[in-house]
């Protein structure tokens, strides 16, 4: 491993890496300070809080709060996981001591639970139950035919309360590049494992894995002073064909069965929102280009995807792109090895780890890789400087967590659940709580109460409010 | 709910006597034959083999069977009574150690089911509907590339398809979120850039990349030259024109992160005189262009490019080298000399208009053409005057040429849901029938997305616009096959149902696999492509049964496969040498042939580390022997719990397995997936043959629940191309009809089945008549008439069973 230089591992990290992704952090840390960046958030926070002192989505100071959920597969080891004595300045865990420099922001929460991702009347399955439960909180039905049922996701709540704010309503992001042929787990769609965000009951939002793509999506193709103007070339394209393929669509639907309406209505409703979203960029003015190189793809190294991964959560909350963001590192169930960490077996099959001991360091050290990502990136957006002078996490909630308890159990009570930063300031951090058997859905309305989303009164099988946070 | 009793069911059926004799309709007449064989035929049969479990009060699985509200019920609740006939035919009940129907009773039942309760119309079959499809990106894929000339990778640029029924295909599933349509959007757009030359003659420009410039001696090119050495290299052209030539020289400096000292000056020279000299310092990735004028004559031209260093070799850190990325040459910049471009003849023609009426009416010819191509079938009038005023507006911008304004409206068809939806229309319906024909064009599409995973080519276009498709339809089909499109179908088909396309990112560990089998390492660099050619093995199997027309049982046991050396060396067969896979014939009594033999089916179906009997055994009973999963238990105990009994020593894979089945609750399901995944312990997790586990020697015999027992998986394989044949006959079948029609099997695809799987058994399972059996089917040839009503099979059965 190369030498560090210190000021250097805040915005870069480790240094031994490929060098597209080091080149493109090192620009990371110079778009940090980047002056254009400050102004354009500083006239969005003037406008926003001379508009609506007490708006949702914004920080009593008027800057953006941000919302993302990060999914770790497969349970966590129990013992290395939770922190010994509940209570504030609490003690952090094994798992957790990455997390050390950001502890001021961290909140550990016990007890919360998915009771719909329990086996049930279901029987087998709570892999695929862990994840598509983790956000919607919602029994799925279980299929792995054509009828697909979910329900709509936390982040998309929040989408569509605040998801008008920023370019993007919402980002969907996943480490998964590769996906399992043929039907997942124990009778339940593919469609549960790998979908986090769900859009409708029925329409997942599909993630996406490769970074370069993201980073295309967010501001557009070419080199680093090309791009806003291949952004803009881009929706100009996009506002031609816009009325000719929105007249085609609804020319088929008079002649079409009910089933297949619906599929066109899928059509028709994602045509309106590039419609809304095209016109929202041009109000919002200039599309941000950050300096930094577009990264080149899907890394080889798991270690790697996830940190670039990271790296577009934090450039899309930096730029004001997007406000929410989801992102699955591995889909519950996910068999990945870890040869980087001396781990050749799958993680699924030692997550079953049977209490034998060596399984159980295994998984501790799993967690652990999964932590020191994970802590990196809220040290980025713990030194990225916002609009109103506080930092990007200080502004942001970031739910880490799994829908599953313990691998070997397949347990959906007392999940492992962290919340990072402070919502602008209205969250208590640095505290262990512990909650005795609540929903995890009466943690999500907590989270709209902090964004300041009003009018949402239920949400899955909540049973009320967070008490305590 | 009341319960009624068969008493009471006789009952009712003095009063639909008395009903009949009053005068009824035809098909109420036939619904209350239904019922009379119902307590003549089927009630006995019920009440002896069923009701133990699934009645008086016992409902077993939320099954029963003697609970319906009224006598109609009893008839209607298709869904059940399709359970029931896919667990008596898999012989899944009545369960092992219970009296057992005779084969002619099972018939009967088979037989009631289909007339009486399913009511299925031997001469006009319900064929179901297929929910309008998208096309996924595969499909996508090979569309862009048959219409518009290039490749576009979906595979990157997409996100990945959800599936349904095992198959990427499934129009339910296969959604439109608003990412995936901005993604087509912007595709379209890149497509149409890449593909559609917008001008009618263009400057020729060829490329030169850095390794075709050679250096005099030694091995050196351009693709890199280290700052510390002196170094030359050149390159000759030819051009065919005199004229002025443009030299676009692009460099890349690649070091490492660190700053190094170094420094070199580089000359770039055309015939001998300098063009470029220029001094160069570290960075670590850096592009620089450079371009130049040349007045020359046709014939050759040499280019040099020198480097000389400007530091001494030993203050180089670690590495500082320049890269020549390409040379350009452009020309002749004259325009006499300017040619057709690449793909122009694709989508226009020669004449070139300069009028408004001329240009509008070129671009119409051109995008009536294209249009119907992109939508595989004709354009209408409407949406064509739509594409001309795109075309129109955009090429109004005098800077545009004609053909820039055709490419805009390109770009809307392929955004337009005509494309990227498979929409179809029907033939109007023919006297007497009941529901329509898909008309040629949907045919057409349906063929060639079915056996091609594309677009269909110009020839079932012409046949499908002149009517001639349907009459033409077999020839047609061993034309497709015969195609090496037809490729398509075995890497989609085998890759989804046999989950072939997971080996070459299978999580695989082989070290600690071969230490525990005491097997010598694989080398890392041969991982590859072992995994490479597991997937090829299964592949050209597949296809040979194909193209030669084989029996699918070859897909359970043969005395033959595919490999190279090097897999067969990984199989432990002598005499077969060089790179080259081909078909290997196997030594008497190999455990080798037939689909559970092969690496790839053996490796997706393990750990990482090891072998998993329950994944095996499941995947036999899935794709081969298509056995419905059985009702879930409603709590799984924890694997620990079910170890207990076993302490002091490490219990081997089969205890543990033998201990999971002593629990009742796990025994329903593991009784039928472990002797079957246990048959292949012989098999590691890389596919390897192996006569001992841990240093313990291996026990691969079983019996299965039919009471037939096996030694090895020499056995099995026989047992089920005997035994078990018709069971893989109907699961190969529903498989492929799921592929082939983009939907889930339903009851009323059961009799089209049985069709089928009574013409395999009578033509010794010939691929062919598996084939053509699907696409001559009323599923696959039309569409439920609009209005007509089968009971949906979504609807949950009153019994809440699971079919």
């Amino acid at each position: 491993m190369t030498p560090v230089r210190p000021q250097q591992e805040q915005v870069a990290g480790l240094l031994n890496e490929a060098k597209s992704r080091r080149r493109f952090l090192r620009g990371l840390g110079a778009c940090v300070a980047l002056p254009a960046l400050e102004s354009l958030l500083t006239q969005r926070v003037e406008a926003a809080s001379a508009m609506m002192a007490r708006a949702p989505g914004v920080t009593a100071n008027g800057a953006a709060k941000r919302v993302a959920f990060v999914y770790f597969p497969n349970g966590a080891n129990q013992k290395a996981w939770w922190p010994t004595e509940p209570g504030r300045d609490f003690a952090l865990s094994a798992t957790m001591q990455p997390l050390s420099p950001v502890k001021d922001q961290i909140l550990v929460l016990g007890g919360l639970d998915h009771q719909n991702a329990t086996g049930g009347k279901d029987g087998p399955g709570d892999h695929a139950r862990a994840s598509s439960t983790f956000l919607t909180g919602v029994r799925v039905k279980k299929t792995s035919g054509a009828d697909i049922r979910a329900g709509i996701s936390i982040d998309q709540v929040a989408a569509r309360h605040i998801g008008h704010l920023s370019r993007f309503p919402s980002m969907e992001l996943t480490c998964d590049g590769v996906r399992k042929s043929g039907s997942c787990d124990s009778g339940y769609s593919c469609a549960y494992d790998y979908n986090m965000s769900w859009r409708t009951p029925n329409m997942p939002m599909a993630p996406e894995p490769n970074p370069r793509l993201v980073f295309e999506r967010l501001f557009g193709g070419g080199d680093y002073g090309d791009r806003r103007k291949n952004f803009a070339e881009r929706q100009s394209t996009q506002k031609s064909i816009l009325d000719f393929v929105l007249e085609d669509a609804r020319q088929l639907q008079t002649g079409l069965a009910e089933k297949d309406r619906g599929k066109l209505d899928e059509y028709l409703s994602s045509i309106r929102e590039i419609e809304t979203r095209l016109q929202r960029a041009e109000a919002s003015g200039e599309t941000p280009d950050p300096n930094v190189d577009t990264p080149k793809g899907i890394p080889a190294s798991h270690r790697e995807h996830v940190r670039l991964m990271y790296d577009m959560m934090a450039l899309a909350f930096q730029t004001d792109s997007t406000r929410i963001a989801t992102l699955i590192l591995a889909h519950d169930g996910s068999n990945r090895a870890f040869p980087e960490i001396g781990i050749p077996e799958g993680h699924h099959s030692i997550s079953h780890h049977q209490g034998k001991k060596d399984n159980l360091e295994k998984i501790a050290k799993i967690d652990l890789f999964y932590m020191e990502e994970f802590a990196r990136f809220l040290g980025q957006l713990a030194t990225a400087k916002d609009a109103d002078g506080s930092s990007v996490l200080d502004n942001s909630m970031i739910v880490y967590g799994c829908g599953n308890g313990d691998g070997n159990r397949h347990n959906h009570d007392n999940l492992p659940v962290i919340l990072a930063g402070r919502a602008g300031g209205s969250l208590q951090s640095n505290a262990y709580l512990k909650m005795r058997g609540k929903p995890m859905s009466n943690l999500f309305l907590s989270m709209l109460d902090h964004l300041g989303v009003q009018g949402e009164t239920r949400f899955g099988d909540s049973t009320g409010r967070l008490e305590g946070i | 709910m009341h319960s009624l009793a068969p008493l009471n069911l006789r009952l009712c059926m003095s009063f639909a006597l008395m009903a009949l004799a009053i005068g009824m309709s035809p098909l109420a007449r036939a619904a209350d034959d239904g019922k009379t064989r119902y307590t003549e035929e089927i009630e006995p049969l019920v009440m002896e083999y069923c009701l133990g479990c699934h009645g008086l009060g016992t409902k077993k699985g939320g099954v029963s069977l003697d609970e319906f509200p009224t006598p109609e019920a009893a008839l209607n609740d298709r869904v059940l009574w399709h359970s029931v006939l896919k667990n008596v035919r898999a012989g899944l009940m009545p369960p092992a150690g219970k009296p057992r129907p005779t084969a002619e009773e099972i018939a009967r039942l088979e037989e009631w089911v289909k007339r009486d309760v399913f009511l299925t119309n031997e001469q006009d079959p319900d064929p179901g509907r297929v929910t309008l499809r998208r096309l996924n990106r595969v499909e996508y894929r090979n569309t862009i590339r048959d219409l518009m000339g290039i490749d576009f990778r979906t595979d990157e640029e997409f996100p990945a398809d959800d599936a349904g029924y095992g198959f990427d295909n499934i129009g339910d599933v296969l959604t439109v979120s608003p990412l995936l349509l901005e993604k087509y959007m912007q595709a379209a757009e890149t497509i149409v850039t890449r593909a559609v030359p917008t001008a009618a003659k263009t400057m020729p420009v060829e490329v030169l990349t850095g390794s075709e410039f050679r250096a005099e001696k030694g091995s050196g090119s351009g693709a890199r030259m280290s700052y510390y050495e002196q170094d030359e290299v050149a390159k000759t052209i030819k051009v065919e024109h005199d004229g002025t030539y443009r030299l676009v020289l692009e460099l890349e400096i690649d070091g490492v992160f660190d700053p190094d000292p170094g420094r070199c000056r580089i000359a770039f020279s055309a015939d001998g005189r300098e063009l470029l000299s220029k001094d160069f310092a570290w960075a670590d990735e850096k592009r620089e262009t450079f371009a130049f004028e040349q007045a020359w004559k046709a014939g050759e031209h040499r280019l040099t490019i020198a480097l000389t260093p400007l530091e001494p070799a030993e203050k180089l850190i670690k590495k500082l080298d320049m890269k020549v990325n390409s040379v350009k040459v452009e020309g002749p910049l004259e325009p006499e000399h300017w040619s057709r471009p690449k793909n122009f003849d694709r989508f226009f023609s020669d004449r070139s208009p300069s009028t408004p009426e001329q240009r509008r009416e070129y671009s119409r010819d051109v995008l009536s053409r294209f249009a119907g191509h992109a939508f595989r079938r004709p354009v209408d009038d409407r949406t064509l005057d739509r594409l001309v005023a795109i075309a129109e507006s955009s090429y109004a911008d005098t800077s545009r040429t004609t053909e820039a304004g055709i490419a805009q409206a390109m770009t809307a068809v392929l955004a337009s849901p005509r494309f990227l939806f498979r929409i179809e229309e029907t033939e109007p319906p023919k006297p007497g029938e009941v529901h329509p024909h898909l008309d040629e064009y949907a045919l057409a599409s349906r063929l060639s997305y079915f056996l091609w995973s594309t677009m269909p080519d110009e020839e079932l276009e012409k046949l499908a616009s002149t009517g001639k498709l349907r009459k033409e339809l077999h020839n047609q089909v061993k034309r497709m096959l015969a195609d090496p499109r037809s490729q398509a179908l075995v890497q989609n088909f085998t890759g989804q149902w046999l989950q072939i396309r997971d080996v070459e990112h299978f999580p695989i560990q082989p070290r600690p696999i071969l230490r525990r089998d005491g097997l010598p390492a694989i080398p890392d660099s041969l991982i590859g492509s072992l995994r490479r050619l597991m997937k090829q093995e299964t592949e050209m199997y597949f296809s040979y049964v194909i193209r030669e027309d084989r029996s699918i049982l070859d897909l359970l046991d043969s005395d033959y496969t595919f490999a190279n050396e090097q897999l067969a060396r990984h199989y432990g067969i002598p005499g077969v040498t060089g790179r080259e896979m081909k078909r290997v014939e196997l030594p008497e009594g190999s455990p080798r042939g037939g689909l559970l033999a092969q690496a790839g089916v053996l490796m997706i179906t393990s750990n990482p580390t090891r072998t998993s009997p329950v994944k095996r055994g499941q995947f036999i009973l899935e794709n081969i022997l298509g056995t419905p999963t059985p009702p879930p238990p409603p709590d799984i105990p924890a694997l620990e719990e079910a170890r207990q009994g076993i302490s002091g020593r490490e219990p081997t894979v089969r205890e543990v397995m033998a201990l999971h089945r002593s629990n009742a609750i796990c025994s329903s399901c593991h009784s039928r997936m472990d002797p079957l995944g246990l048959s292949l312990e012989n098999f590691n997790a890389l596919g390897m043959w192996r006569e001992t586990e841990s240093k313990q020697p291996i026990d691969a015999s079983g019996t299965l629940l039919s009471g037939k027992s096996f030694k090895d998986i020499r056995d099995l394989k026989a047992i089920l191309k005997t035994d078990h044949r018709a069971d893989f006959y109907r699961c190969l079948t529903e498989k492929l009809m799921t592929y082939a029609l983009g939907r889930g099997i339903e009851y009323y695809d059961v009799a089209t089945i049985d069709r089928i799987v009574n013409d395999l058994e009578r033509h010794e399972g010939r691929f062919s008549t598996l084939l053509l059996g699907i696409i001559d089917s009323s599923p696959f040839q039309k569409r439920r008439q609009v209005g007509f009503t089968a009971s949906s099979p979504s609807q949950p059965s009153q019994n809440g069973a699971k079919p």
